[in-house]
């Protein structure tokens, strides 16, 4: 990626920021005629005789201006952001904002935030999104100006899909008669926040340091604001760089949180006298819990109507051996009369029989007459070009309140309302949902048997292997590939931070550094992390392990390596049995084979432990031990397991 | 969010098809060369969705285990030309007759579930 840095930098305003030098490092400075050839060779530089630079360096009276500060306003940002209990900044290094990077380090300290290293700017933001859902708050991230600006939307999409507070800071130079010629002005934009605009929910460019302090402080609100989402500020240049002319009239805005608001009493108690008069009323979800208190409220929502739970597994919602966990019994849907769908990503996709065929079509997956209440956040803020908010669905009674604030009142609202025999009725279903709870778990065992001793290997034999090895430890899940669903089959997830959802947007390349993200987050906690990731999205940022490594996030990630794009390999033979040819080539251009990658070497190539690649089902226990022992140690731990397709 | 609904509808679509009902296999199952089904099964991309060793997957929504299958052999085959849900349809100008009686002979004598047992990791 081209850099500010890495450019002939020949512009006077950098001219005279570096004139302080001239005196001791004139040899090697080019202060003036920075355009000419050198007079020689530079492999020869040490031997030849002093060229034009050179000897115009030497023979130039010093410069008139300032070449030293004392202050600068990078200084100030970093005050603001240190208010704010910013942990970590995630960055790609680049000039545009080379003075709130050396305010980070020198007058920050390095700490609150650190800088996390990393290789990409995709990397930086998904490292964010990790941390932010698994610690409960933001950490920063900052790119170059445009280039890594655009290297970094994917993974902001995904964040704004998945609705995820990411705190992004993009340099820029705003005036134009500040560049530099070249890169300066390949990388710096009018309005460069119009880049992410569709997919942040706030964005700005301030003009002075005062305006930063109340940007600042107002995006991390509407970041940490439900609905939570991505916010950008575009920093300028001269604003991070140059002195401080008065630091005493610049003030740090007081940050207060937003209370997130409770449904409509009135609305709540309607929606609680449908749910108890309901013969069979059903709970859906997806990003219920926002804080450890999200899955304790919905657990005693649920058991006291005694109603059954299906999880879209957005967040850790609900403990996956509850007894009222139906989430791998979607008939329930066809079944309820009554739908309480709580901070729902894709309601109408969940209530849906959708059939991908030539012709495309849809059915109500819902019984004719069953009514449907939402609660939640996400629908109050939307845009308009990306469709992330998918279809319409009619709905009956539209609540708008935070679902984790709400459940409270609707818990209690529920309990007045119901009566003995009610109650005792309520009692009777749940004993029924949990013989069926019981019979699924047990259905799930069964069914991980098929191809135990299989090369290549089962998922669901790598699942257990895995959890057989971490059981016992403090863990937390962290990341899993296209329908890998083993886990919450076969796991006893229960805890809080032991699940945090995808990736949002289902943009690929997202679990291995979103993975790490919550590593990060776990460490200080001594936390175990494990993450399952695909092979395909592995090869999009593998250079997320060499930032793990460098920092010693200790993780265990396990490639699940089945060598293709699957899902696409899938939609393409799906395509060439449409049209009655050529099923048997569809591998071409969907499978990574021909040669096969070696995820274990690139691992140790990053500086990370790599076993693998495994295709002997018996060889996983040994394998995760050694890996284990690694991480336990601090340390990133690479597993290549072979595996057959889902 | 689709992620886990396919899977989730698993456990209905192999009853629906038959799954459970080992006992209900057609007395006319075809005879068939499972070697040649095999060949078949992982050439024409089969395994793509129901796994290798026929233990199941998922595609838009669930691709039921064929492991040991115990569905008669017209509803397999019924299956494999004229699909029910997004099961892709496999005409005779991609399989023929002999292919699928090849691939049912071949998933039927695949080892089922067992007992899990005999599996301590799974009790976990």
């Amino acid at each position: 990626m081209p850099k500010r840095r890495q450019e002939a930098d020949s512009s006077r305003r950098n001219f005279l920021k570096g004139a302080g030098l001239v005196g001791a490092a004139a040899a090697v400075a080019p202060p003036v005629a920075a355009g000419a050839m050198p007079a020689a060779p530079l492999s020869k530089a040490k031997a030849a005789l002093p060229g034009p630079r050179q000897i115009a360096a030497e023979t130039m009276p010093p410069a008139s201006d300032p070449v030293n500060q004392t202050s600068s306003g990078g200084d100030y940002m970093v005050d603001v952001i240190k208010t704010l209990d910013i942990d970590y900044m995630a960055i790609n290094c680049a000039s545009s904002y080379r003075g709130l990077h050396e305010a980070v380090v020198n007058h920050g300290g390095n700490t609150k935030p650190e800088i996390i290293t990393c290789v990409h700017e995709d990397i930086a933001v998904h490292i964010s999104q990790g941390y932010a859902k698994m610690a409960g708050k933001p950490i920063a991230m900052a790119c170059h100006g445009v280039v890594g600006l655009q290297h970094a939307t994917m993974a902001m999409y995904n964040a704004w899909c998945d609705r995820v507070p990411v705190i992004v800071f993009g340099g820029n130079i705003m005036e134009a008669d500040k560049r530099a010629p070249g890169a300066e002005w390949l990388h710096a934009g009018v309005d460069i926040g119009q880049l992410v605009r569709e997919f942040t929910k706030w964005d700005d460019q301030p003009a002075s340091l005062q305006h930063f302090g109340e940007s600042m402080v107002r995006a991390y609100k509407i970041a940490t604001t439900p609905p939570m989402g991505p916010v950008f500020l575009a920093l300028d240049g001269e604003l991070q760089e140059n002195p401080i002319r008065d630091r005493g009239s610049l003030r740090i805005p007081k940050y207060e949180p937003v209370i997130p608001p409770v449904g409509d009493s009135a609305a709540i108690v309607e929606a609680a006298k449908m749910l108890v008069a309901a013969k069979n009323p059903l709970i859906v979800c997806d990003r219920v819990a926002r804080t450890p208190a999200g899955m304790k409220n919905l657990v005693e929502f649920a058991e006291a109507l005694q109603c059954p739970v299906i999880d879209n597994y957005g967040r850790m919602n609900f403990p996956s051996r509850h007894p009222l966990n139906q989430s791998f019994r979607r008939a329930l849907i066809g079944q309820a009369d009554v739908i309480l769908a709580i901070e729902m990503n894709d309601l109408w996709g969940t209530l849906t029989h959708f059939r991908d065929r030539i012709d495309r079509t849809s059915h109500p997956a819902t019984k004719p007459g069953a009514k449907i209440i939402t609660l939640g956040m996400r629908d109050l803020y939307l845009k308009s070009n990306y469709q992330d908010f998918g279809r319409w669905q009619d709905v009956d009674l539209d609540i708008a309140g935070d679902g984790e604030a709400s459940l409270p009142e609707l818990t209690e609202a529920v309990r007045r309302l119901t009566d003995p025999a009610q109650k005792a009725a309520f009692d009777e279903r749940g004993k029924k949902l949990a013989t069926a709870h019981q019979a699924m778990v047990e259905r799930s065992k069964v069914d991980a048997t098929i191809g135990w001793d299989a090369s290549p290997i089962t998922t669901a034999r790598m699942c257990a292997e895995v959890y057989n090895q971490i059981k016992d430890e403090d863990w937390s899940v962290v990341g899993t590939a296209i329908r890998l669903s083993w886990m919450h089959r076969l796991w006893d997830i229960k805890k809080p931070y032991q699940w945090n959802g995808g990736s949002g947007g289902a943009g690929v390349g997202y679990n291995l550094p979103a993975s790490i993200g919550a590593a990060l987050a776990n460490k200080k906690h001594g936390r175990f992390t494990v993450a399952f990731g695909g092979d395909g999205d592995f090869m999009f940022n593998p250079g997320a392990l060499w930032t793990a490594a460098h920092h010693e996030i200790p993780i265990l990630y396990i490639v699940h390596n089945n060598r293709a794009y699957h899902q696409e390999y899938m939609y393409l033979t799906a395509m060439a049995a449409r049209h009655g040819r050529g099923v048997d080539r569809m591998d071409i251009g969907t499978t990574l084979k021909d040669p096969n990658i070696d995820y274990a070497t690139i691992a140790r190539g990053m500086g990370a432990h790599g076993e693998g690649p495994i295709t002997d089902p018996n060889d996983l226990a040994a394998a995760l031990k050694r890996a284990i022992a690694v991480v336990k140690a601090g340390g990133p731990a690479v597993i290549d397991v072979v595996t057959d397709p889902r | 969010m689709h992620k886990f609904k396919g899977v989730a509808v698993a456990t209905v679509a192999a009853v629906v098809l038959g799954l459970g009902a080992q006992s209900a296999r057609a007395q006319d199952a075809p005879q068939g060369d499972a070697a040649n089904g095999k060949r078949i099964f992982l050439k024409e991309a089969c395994f793509t969705c129901h796994g290798r060793v026929g233990q199941g997957g998922a595609y838009n929504g669930p691709a039921p285990i064929l492991a040991h299958t115990g569905l008669p052999f017209d509803a397999f085959k019924g299956q494999v030309r004229n699909p029910i849900n997004d099961m892709p349809a496999y005409s005779s100008a991609v399989l023929s007759d002999k292919d699928i009686a090849d691939i049912y002979v071949f998933v039927h004598g695949l080892p089922g579930p067992s007992s899990p047992k005999n599996f301590p990791i799974l009790n976990n």
